[in-house]
């Protein structure tokens, strides 16, 4: 298992943990502009917004293990066919755009007024059987391509086993998750129809973004337009 | 609210003998920056003495007739149709052609523009780098002056006069704002106010996605005054779909929503910037009150407000909304003398010409460096078609 490393597990643990640090802000500016607007779109309190964090980051948490499974069970993403790896994170941006629209209009159907509601922003069928937009956007932006993700990935693809890929990318995680306690800290933003009106219209750009950037992605470009 | 007595009553005009004394500070301060008299050049000579002119007769006209609104917008509307002429010729002059070839953005040699300041502040912060494609030393990039330049003249006006930047200092707004003269009466009146928050909107997606993709995200994909100054050099499918999308916002925000509402729209739903300078009316000692015992009220200031800085709501507080630009329209537009400037930690409406002068002096001291100097470029430009 671990032992089959190359490395023990202590180093191993202080490399996740030092990479997942290091790599923080830019998982901050990745996940931001989908993190920051849905947030906001939520009702306020400190309490709701811890469960708004720990649903996106619970499942963003999932997409890294997914996504620790597939880097090490396909030797390195880099290495998979350009075309496949466009196909599938250009849907998974797409899907994201998707995602934070459906989240934009869910928010402006709950919080009409004061944005009070203490439970969480749903996707799908309104009340307890939605599934909570924060973990659909969390899984999401987990198992999108950002640049720590791919640091992540190829010093994976070179473990011995997958448990040793698995606790890498769960230590990775924590190394980063700590830079997104301050965003404990949106809780404190008051709500009013200004501040939702905002998120939501913040939502709606970010996912116009997104959506150009996954249609780019799937016929092999770049965000500028340059062969991938 | 119901619209009452529409007619503005006569303004008694202020002596002329005043006048030219109260004007005289704004004289000697236009004459420091435009009186090169000994140029060589006669269109830059004949461009100079014209801008000091114009500067100083509107000053005039501002204190002659106490009216601000007016006067103000034959500056702003002289600088939005100028600046492109003056900066369009200097790029073309240096590159050859409008479009901004990559290269030279990797190189810094792009014009700071103070449009993305607050775009930078994030990826400053936690990537200790400054992601604009600009030259930070004195005299780098081609506007001379250069980025750090740039941000100090913004940061020492903005502490003064706040969102007022907007309306003495944009070299873009005066573009909508002529338009949104032009029409008599507005064809679109019924606007939902809750566009107002779209500049906020704007602010904050741009503030992440330029730190997400570490570029001026603004600069890149939605600054609609890229159709008047300087667009991507198109290589490809993307660079002309880039330029398409700032002509497209251009044709929208900057044309024909002014000439369908009359109200900056541009200004007031949109542009990124703006928002951020509303955080500045907080340190600005400077606002535009409502006193509530003369409104009677009638609503015309905030008909006349070209950013709808005015609901029912805040003329009942007796104040404007933190997107107030300071214009002057609605003390302009009040026929009972109820909006008025004022300075915070005064009383309402206690001396309020002495507030305007104060606001008119600062304000108008920045117009004629900053926009002056633009306008004054741009007549240039002119001029050496003819001499």
């Amino acid at each position: 298992m671990l032992n089959s490393s190359p490395m023990g597990p202590t180093s191993l643990f202080g490399e996740a943990m030092a990479l997942g640090l290091a790599s923080g802000p830019a998982c901050v500016a990745s996940c931001g502009p989908v993190l920051v607007p849905s947030s906001l779109a939520e009702g306020a309190g400190l309490r709701l917004n811890v469960r708004y964090l720990s649903a996106f980051l619970g499942m963003r948490f999932l997409g890294y293990l997914v996504f620790a499974a597939l880097a090490w069970e396909v030797g390195t993403l880099l290495s998979v066919a350009p075309t496949a790896r466009s196909l599938v994170f250009g849907t998974v941006h797409i899907l994201l755009a998707g995602v934070l629209l459906w989240y934009a209009y869910a928010a402006g159907r709950i919080c009409t007024h004061a944005c009070a509601g203490s439970e969480l922003v749903t996707i799908g069928p309104s009340g307890k059987r939605g599934v909570p937009g924060a973990a659909v956007l969390g899984f999401l932006t987990g198992v999108s391509l950002c640049p720590p993700f791919v640091a992540a990935a190829v010093r994976v693809a070179e473990l011995g086993s997958l448990a040793a890929a698995l606790f890498f990318f769960t230590v990775f995680f924590v190394g980063t998750s700590v830079w997104f306690v301050p965003f404990v800290g949106l809780g404190y933003v008051r709500r009013n129809e200004a501040v939702t009106t905002v998120a939501r219209m913040a939502m709606v750009l970010v996912a116009f973004y997104y959506a150009y950037l996954g249609l780019m992605m799937l016929v092999g470009r770049s965000a500028y337009g340059y062969p991938r | 609210m119901a619209t009452q007595d529409k007619r503005l009553p006569p303004q008694p005009l202020r002596s002329v003998g005043r006048s030219l004394l109260l004007t005289l500070p704004i004289a000697v301060w236009s004459l420091l920056m435009f009186g090169h008299f000994w140029q060589p050049d006669r269109s830059a000579q004949i461009a100079s003495v014209t801008t000091a002119v114009f500067m100083i007769a509107l000053f005039f006209m501002m204190m002659r007739t106490s009216r601000t609104y007016r006067w103000r917008r034959w500056f702003f509307v002289a600088l939005g149709l100028l600046f492109p002429v003056g900066f369009i010729h200097q790029v073309i002059a240096m590159r050859g052609t409008m479009g901004i070839p990559i290269e030279e953005m990797i190189a810094g040699r792009t014009p700071f523009c103070y449009i993305p300041i607050p775009m930078l502040i994030l990826p400053a912060a936690l990537m200790k780098t400054v992601v604009f494609p600009g030259s930070i030393r004195p005299h780098g990039g081609m506007s001379g002056g250069g980025m750090a330049a740039m941000a100090g003249i913004w940061l020492a006006m903005t502490l003064v006069i706040g969102k007022g930047w907007c309306s003495y200092a944009c070299f873009f707004g005066g573009i909508e704002e002529g338009m949104a003269s032009v029409p008599p009466k507005a064809k679109v009146r019924k606007i939902d106010p809750r566009w107002r928050y779209g500049p906020w909107a704007v602010l904050l997606v741009m503030v992440l996605m330029s730190l997400a993709l570490f570029e001026p995200a603004y600069c890149m994909w939605l600054c609609p005054f890229k159709a008047v100054s300087e667009y991507v050099a198109a290589r490809n499918t993307v660079g002309t779909v880039q330029n398409g999308i700032f002509v497209l916002l251009f044709a929208t925000l900057v044309i024909a929503l002014p000439l369908l509402t009359k109200k900056r729209t541009q200004c007031a739903f949109f542009c990124p910037f703006g928002a951020f300078q509303s955080i500045f009316n907080k340190t600005s000692i400077f606002d535009v009150k409502i006193d509530r015992s003369r409104c009677t009220p009638c609503v015309l200031c905030q008909k006349s407000c070209p950013t709808l800085s005015l609901t029912d709501e805040s003329i009942v507080k007796g104040e404007t909304l933190m997107s107030c630009m300071k214009c002057g329209a609605c003390v302009d537009a009040c026929p009972k003398d109820a909006a008025v400037w004022h300075i915070k930690g005064t009383e309402v409406a206690v001396k309020p010409e002495r507030a305007r002068l104060m606001f008119l002096y600062a304000a108008w001291a920045m117009a004629i460096m900053f926009g002056g100097s633009i306008i004054a470029e741009g007549l240039q430009t002119i001029l050496h078609v003819f001499i």
